[in-house]
This record gives structure tokens, sequence and C-alpha cells, in this order.
């Protein structure tokens, strides 16, 4: 999933001061799961805000529903007719991760649309409530070969040949609190019997299909097959 | 009970709930009294039964024997707690004004004002029929009024019950003996139904000899003659031959007119006697001496004065059918010596109200009906409670009359018999051991006894009620069963939030989150921390918070008081209902606003911050004393909750003070006052400190 935090409420309040009705949009997907953005966050901001306003005699609606998902242009629409089209909403915040700014910035016209969050990473649960970062989205899976570890979302150094001088008794030279990914690799690779894989050296690698090769789209075969005929008439 | 809901299918209710035969709504009244709502409570009784007041006293609550707290500790006290819902409601129980339909014009005569008569009775003439109950007796009641000893059911007490029918406009006769003063013929000529409603009234005997003589009493008639006040002389040796529950009522009553050993024989095993566990033991308290697996070979009287008995072993009370087929040992025989002897084998019926009619009974002189119909061998008259089904509890000859009232009213409507349905009721699982030894255990409060050389000196009741502290703390025992986290399958994210945060360990998540009912604790920590809103809680809603908050504001107008604080209170920290059951004007008046909460761990972040956005000033938290919680690790949640809110509160530039949480110190009533003037003092000096700001 995709982990976000929240960003801090005051910075919140400065985006949206020159507004007056505002609309506050949670996402019922990832960051509902990661505690940042789900229905509970998204009426504490919108209750912090009016408590503010409230105290320093501000007059601002706000407005703070939670939408299924913040990544389906459907759901943006539903958003759309339900809260926001003819009702004089000048700005909206967005509780969904950065994604879900883009959607909304890309669907309304001449409405300000503002982040509530900071997208942090693609990753899981460590423990309760504490999540770590397990994938790049790299666009060109290697995992097969270093026995399921990923060494360029899980090394600081994204080293495809490691691990590098900076490993110290299976952690990484950033602190005590990094593993090094390699040190996991080849543990991983003695468990599974294919210690010698990790001989062979690793090319360069071609990182076209990560971000270095430009915003990425993906589209599946036959994709129009997805859409009922009656659509768009 | 309408016929409507005798035919509604009933899903699946509480364990206590389902083992009533009238389905009482204890789980309900348990949290009204919690709740302080005594007035309450008593409606809820009432709605399933016209006697509450006795089976306060006497009921053989089949509710707690299946109350799942019992796999934790020990049952909830739920008879106790009925006991202390009518003491505490009798002067609302005599003003309130049941909703009786207007007289339809059809009558309905009854033969017997036991409780079956009497619910009967109750029934018809909340639907609007003109009722007529006939009681042979100078006291109503049936059994309850005659035979009950009263230090079991004070008169007054079953007067209660009975005042409370009579006031539906039933018209009681009593002291008219049907058969006798008055024919059935005439009721059924006078009336558009009839129902035989008149118990067991005369005790069964047994042939042995020397049971002709003059010191061998019948218990019936013996508890008849007790009950009246009718001098009786039994002499310093009584033997009781029994081992049910009237058994023990007659000897208990021998004991207080003045015995000096009472032996209670019975051919049962001391495991087999069917008296109630309870029951036995105060008697033996009492100084009766037990002597079972014995049964009367004879009597012996000299010039009709009792000397002794003469009793025989008896080897087995039940065949291997589990049919009575005693069975003696002639060698074995034991001899007492005694000056009276009492019969207290079993009870049957008196027909003497079908003289002169050709309402059939069968050879053994048991009335003909059918238990499905209620109907006689005479379309039109009806018969309930033990004339029809035999010896039963109080509370089953309730069902009995509420049934009867369903079978009359439908034959007066239709001219048609209805078979009446059994009401088909599902209950909860028990609880898994897992989930059991979770719960923190609590002491349960049982009603003091007047000790025993005390209370056999007379009449009077032996039982005290329970104090208002007691029954506060009693009824909060209840695990509120089938009343806990309702998930919204739609609105799930399947985070396993939930999962992780229940200290019983109940709900799974499956794609979406199943928090299991039957096991579910109500504790509500799911529902503060669910991230997506997905659980809502059957006991406690954060709307009534909103909905209070408006009332205040509508009623206040301009005059609302500033600061206005926002108190959530752990209702389990209450000893009376003092801050209970909050009034609004009271609020008006001192700027505080109750909100009880059953536990303030249920209090979620957002139910902190709604107050301060609706126009509280101040929001405070009254919670539990340290570690005090009944729910597992509760504490700590609440404290992450203060402290999530407090810091909202400063990053959106709001003094964090104005949230506050107190512990209570002892008692509601010792430190919540305290808690609040403290709560003002700092809200006030945070106003201050506010327009100084302003003013600069």
């Amino acid at each position: 999933m995709i982990v976000a935090k929240q960003k801090p409420i005051s910075e919140i309040k400065e985006f949206i001061e020159a507004h007056s009705k505002v609309l506050i949009v949670g996402c019922g997907g990832c960051v509902t799961v990661c505690l940042s953005g789900g229905e509970l966050e998204t009426q504490r901001l919108a209750s912090a805000l009016r408590i503010a306003y409230l105290q320093d005699g501000i007059e601002k609606e706000l407005i703070a529903p939670t939408i299924t998902r913040q990544c389906d242009p459907e759901f943006v629409e539903d958003l759309v007719e339900k809260y926001i089209e003819g009702q004089g909403i000048d700005a909206v915040v967005t509780l969904a991760c950065g994604i879900g700014a883009n959607y909304l910035a890309d669907r309304l016209e001449g409405i300000a649309v503002y982040p509530g969050q900071n997208t942090l990473f693609m990753g899981g649960v460590d423990e309760p409530g504490k999540w770590k970062e397990l994938c790049a989205a790299c666009g060109e899976c290697i995992v097969y070969k270093t026995g399921g570890i990923c060494p360029v979302a899980r090394c600081a150094k994204t080293i495809m040949n490691g691990p590098c001088g900076g490993t110290n008794d299976g952690k990484c030279e950033l602190g005590e609190d990094t593993d090094c990914v390699w040190y996991l690799i080849v543990n991983r690779m003695k468990e599974l019997d294919s210690l010698d894989t990790l001989t062979t050296l690793e090319p360069p690698r071609d990182w076209s299909t990560s971000r270095d090769g430009g915003p990425r789209t993906y589209e599946v075969e036959d994709r129009e097959a997805l859409v009922s005929e009656s659509e768009g008439e | 009970m309408t016929e409507e809901n005798a035919v509604q299918e009933i899903e699946v209710c509480a364990s206590c709930m389902a083992a009533c035969p009238v389905q009482t709504d204890t789980r309900g009244y348990a949290e009204a009294i919690a709740q302080g709502n005594y007035e309450l409570a008593l409606e809820l009784l009432l709605e399933s039964n016209p006697f509450p007041s006795v089976c306060g006293r006497i009921c053989h609550h089949p509710c707690e024997q299946a109350c799942r707290r019992a796999t934790v500790d020990t049952p909830v006290g739920l008879r106790a707690l009925k006991r202390f819902v009518v003491e505490q409601t009798s002067e609302y129980r005599k003003s309130r004004q049941p909703e009786v339909k207007p007289a339809n014009g059809k009558k309905v005569a009854i033969i017997g004002s036991g409780p079956a008569g009497l619910t009967a009775a109750n029934d018809l003439a909340l639907e609007g029929f003109g009722v007529d109950v006939y009681e042979a007796a100078d006291t109503p009641g049936g059994m309850l009024g005659q035979t009950i000893p009263r230090y079991r059911l004070p008169i007054e007490v079953l007067m209660e019950d009975i005042d409370a029918i009579v006031a539906l406009g039933v018209n009681l006769h009593t002291g008219v003996e049907i058969g006798k003063d008055k024919m059935i013929s005439d009721l059924q000529a006078e009336s558009d139904a009839v129902l035989v409603a008149t118990g067991l009234s005369e005790s069964a005997s047994m042939v042995v000899d020397g049971i002709e003589a003059p010191g061998v009493h019948l218990a019936m008639d013996f508890l008849k003659a007790a009950a009246a006040g009718v001098p009786i002389d039994l002499g310093e040796h009584v033997v009781v031959v029994g081992g049910g529950n009237v058994a023990f009522d007659v000897a208990r009553t021998a004991r207080r007119l003045g015995a000096k050993s009472i032996t209670l024989t019975c051919l049962e095993s001391r495991d087999e006697m069917p008296a109630w566990e309870w029951e036995i033991e105060e008697g033996v308290d009492e100084g009766v001496e037990l002597m079972p697996g014995y049964g009367p070979n004879s009597v012996f009287a000299e010039d009709d004065v009792v000397k002794g008995i003469e009793l025989k072993r008896c080897t087995r009370v039940f065949d291997e059918d589990g049919r009575f087929s005693p069975q003696f040992d002639d060698a074995n025989i034991a001899t007492k010596v005694c000056s009276s002897v009492i019969i207290a084998i079993g009870q049957r019926a008196d027909l003497g109200c079908l003289e002169g009619s050709d309402i059939e009974a069968d050879e053994r002189g048991r009335l003909t009906y059918s238990i499905t119909t209620l109907g006689t061998s005479k379309k039109g008259v009806f018969a309930a409670g033990e004339v029809g089904t035999g010896p039963g509890a109080a509370i089953e000859a309730v069902r009995e009359g509420h049934r009867a009232a369903i079978a009359i009213s439908h034959y007066i409507d239709t001219g048609e018999i209805i078979e009446l349905p059994e009401p088909d009721i599902a209950k909860p699982e028990e609880l898994t051991a897992a989930v059991a030894q979770r719960v923190q255990e609590s002491g349960r409060f049982d009603p003091d006894m007047i000790p025993a050389e005390e209370r056999v000196q007379d009449f009077r009741e032996v039982e005290t009620g329970l104090t208002e502290a007691e029954a506060l703390a009693e009824s909060r025992r209840c695990l509120a069963c089938l009343t806990g986290a309702e998930v919204n399958e739609a609105a799930c994210a399947g985070c396993l939030t939930c999962v992780r945060i229940c200290p019983y360990d109940i709900p799974t998540v499956d794609r979406t989150a199943a928090v299991h009912a039957d096991q579910c604790q109500a504790c509500g920590l799911c529902a503060t921390e669910c991230p997506a809103g997905a659980i809502t809680l059957a006991r406690y809603s954060s709307d009534d918070m909103r909905d209070r908050i408006a009332e205040l504001k509508e009623a206040a107008g301009d005059d609302l008081k500033h600061p206005l604080v926002l108190s959530y209170c752990c209702v389990f920290e209450t000893t009376s209902r003092k801050y209970l059951q909050p009034k609004i004007e009271e609020a008006v008046e001192t700027g505080i606003l109750r909100i009880l909460v059953p536990c303030a761990a249920r209090l979620s972040l957002n139910d902190l911050l709604a107050p301060l956005e609706l126009g509280a000033d101040g929001v405070v938290v009254l919670s539990c004393d340290e570690n005090d919680c009944v729910t597992p690790a509760a504490e700590a949640k609440l404290m992450r909750h203060v402290r999530q809110a407090r810091t909202t509160l400063e990053d959106a530039g709001v003094p964090a003070d104005r949230i506050l949480h107190f512990r209570t110190q002892g008692s509601a009533e010792e430190s919540w006052e305290g808690s609040w003037a403290e709560a003002l003092e700092t809200l006030r000096t945070l106003e201050s400190a506010a327009s100084s700001e302003v003013t600069k």
C-alpha cells in the first residue's frame, strides 16, 4: 500500500486561509489502512479546524466526506456531483496520497486543491502503527535474483551487487535502525541454498522503466472490452 | 403481550432473556438500572410480567441460571435487581397510566386469582375486555396469597402487583367460590369466554397406617392456616414428608410456629431432592434436619395423638426410564419420635368450580385441556396455569396467563380456536474459555439475609434488598451480551486495527472485519480506533452528545453559561443516581453538561473534539481511578485518545487545556464536583488569557 502521513494542521490551516468554503476529502483506500486519511482522520482534521476557527471568530465552512478511493475517476466524479458542483466550494484539501491531489486538480477547474498528506512510500506494516518501505516501483522486478528481498527499495544506495563497505553487523551505515539489505539477501540465499546465484555480477541496469524514463502509464490488453458499449454514448 | 408479539419470530436474544419463560428484557432492565433509570427498568419489567414485585422476591430466576457471566465468575443477581427496581419505583408505579384500549364490550370471566388468572386478566383488560376474576379465598393471589409463606413474600408486596392489575379496571371478586356461590354456567352465560385458572390448591396425600390421625396435616391446609394466622398446635417435634419447595415452606413455617425440632424426610437422596438448592440451604440454616432417602411406613398415634413415624429406606426413586417408581428396603426401618407429621408430597387441582357442568376431567381428576390451544372440552372455556400444566413456578404461570389472553382474545374476535405458537428463541453461544478468562472478575452483590436464629422468631421477610450502590454495581456486572460492535462491511477497509486492539481477541478479518456478536464484550475500543469509521456500537453512540448539546443550547437560549463544559462521565463510578439521568435544566444552571458513558475508553478522539466545535468551551473526561477499569488495557487507550486530542488542538492553535482528564477518586459523589470546579477554574484562566491577548 501507499503510506502517507498527515501534514501538520497548522500547515493545512495556512493553505486554506484565504478560502471560505472548503472540502476536506478522506480516502477509503491505503491511507485509511495506514491511519492517516480515512474517515476518522478526516473528521479529526475537520473538527480541529472548526474549533480553531470558532475560537478565532473566523467564518469558514468545512465539509468533510470520505470517499471509497480517490484514484478512480468514477469515485471522484461522484464526489464532484455530490459535494462540489454548484456548492460554492473554493478549495479542496485531499487526505489521499499524492494521487488524489492530482486526480482532483485535473478534474476541478478553478478550484484550489491542497495536499493534506505527505506521501511517504510504498510499503507495509512493520509493527502495528509502524510501516516500512518495501518497493520502489522500478518497473522491472529483480527480486527473483535476491531471494524476494528488494535492494532497489531497501538499500540506501540501491546497490545491485552488495553489500557495500558500510555494512556493519547486519546494519547499514545509516544507523542501527536500518538493516543492511544485502546482509539480509545473503542470509536468505544461504537459507535457500542458492548463494552461488549471487556470484554472478549484475550488470548496470536500465532505469528507463523506473522514474528515469519519465511519467509512466500502463494499460491492459484489449482494455476497450472493460468498458460497456453504452459508455460515453 | 399482544398476539402479534407472540407470533413474531425472535431472532437471537441474550441467554437470560431466552431462559425467562416470559422473555423478560433482563439485559434491558439491568442496563436501565446502571443508567439510573429505574422507571424505565420497571416499564421493561412490566412489558412481559405484571408480577415484578412477586418475582423480585420468589422467582426461581432461570435468567440467572442462564447468565453467561457464570463462565467468568458468578451470574448477575437479576432477581435482586428486579426487587430493587420495584422498591425504587413504588410511587411511580402507582401514578403511571398504562394505555388501556377503549372497552370493546366483550366480557371474560376468570376463575382463580393466581399469577395465571391475573396475568390473563391484566392482558385482556389492557386490550379493552371487561374482566371479572373470581377468587374463592378472601385473599387474592391464589397460592401466592394463601400458601407462600410471608417470610418469602410479604402480603403487601403481592398486593403491589395485584393493585396495579385491578387498577386497569379488572373486577376482582374475593370470597366467591365458583361451583358453590356461583356456577360456571352463570359465568358462561354472562361472558364471552371463561378461563379456569384455579391452580393446584389441594395437597396430595398417601395411604399409610395412621395417616388419618389428627396430628397429621396436609401441606396446603397447613400453609393456608399459617398464612391466615389460624393457631395450629404442632407440638415440639415435627416431621415433614416431602423434598420439594413446598416441603421446605412447610418445614420453615413449622419452625416459626414454635416447633423445636423439624425433620424433613423424602424418598430422594440429598442430591436428588427437587427443592431449589437455596431453599434447602436456607432451611438447614434455620435448623431443619434432613433425612433424605426414606419413605413413610406408618404413623403411630395414641388416643389420636401422634407419637412418631416409622420410615423405611428408599433404595430407588426412579426407574431406568426416569419414571417415578420407588423401591424400598423393608428391612431398613428408622423410627422418629414426633408430635405431628405434615405431608408435602405434591399438589392437585380442586375442580369444584366445574360443579354442575359437563366440562371434562380425566380419570385422575385432571382437567382435560389442550396445551397448544388452552381449550377445554367446552368451546369458550379455557384453562391456564398449574391446573393444566401441573406444578410449576410462578413465572411459568404468568407465561400461561399471557397465552390464555391471546387464545381468548382470538376466540372472542374470530370465534376460532388458535394454535398458540411457541416463540422461536435462539440464544448466543457460550463464551469461549479464552474470552471468559480475559473478562475482569467482579464479585456479586447478594442481598443480606437476616441471621437464621433471628429470622425463625417470626414471619418477617428473611431477605433484605440491595442498597442503591450495590444494585448499581450489580447491574454493571451484566456483560450486555449481544450489544457489542457492529461492522459496516461496505466501509470496512480490512485494516486489522480492530483485530489488533481488541482486548478479548474477538474480531477477525477475511476481506472485511467481523466482530463476533456472541463473544464481543461491548467494550467499544475497536469502534474508537476504526480508521474507516466502520464500527458502531449498539449501546453507546456519540449522537447522544450532539443531541444533548443542541437541547441545551435551545433550552438556555441567550443565557447559555460560559465556560460551558461537556463532561463525559464513566457510569461505573457512580454509587447513586445523583449524577445519572442528567437534566438539561441543571446543565443550563451549572454550565456543566454530563454525558454518561459506559467506560470512558469508549470515547474516540472525535468524541473528545466534537463538543468544542459544537460550542462547548471545555471537555472534561471523568474516568475511573487508576487500574480500576473493567476493560483490560482500556486505560492506556483512553490516555492515548486524550493525548492525541490535546495535541490536535495545539496543532490547530487551540489551547490543549480545553480538554481535561480527571480520575475519579473514591466515587463520583466524592470527587466529581471537585474536578468540575478545577476544570472551570482552568477554563476561566484560559478565557482571561485569551481576552488579554485580544486587548494587546
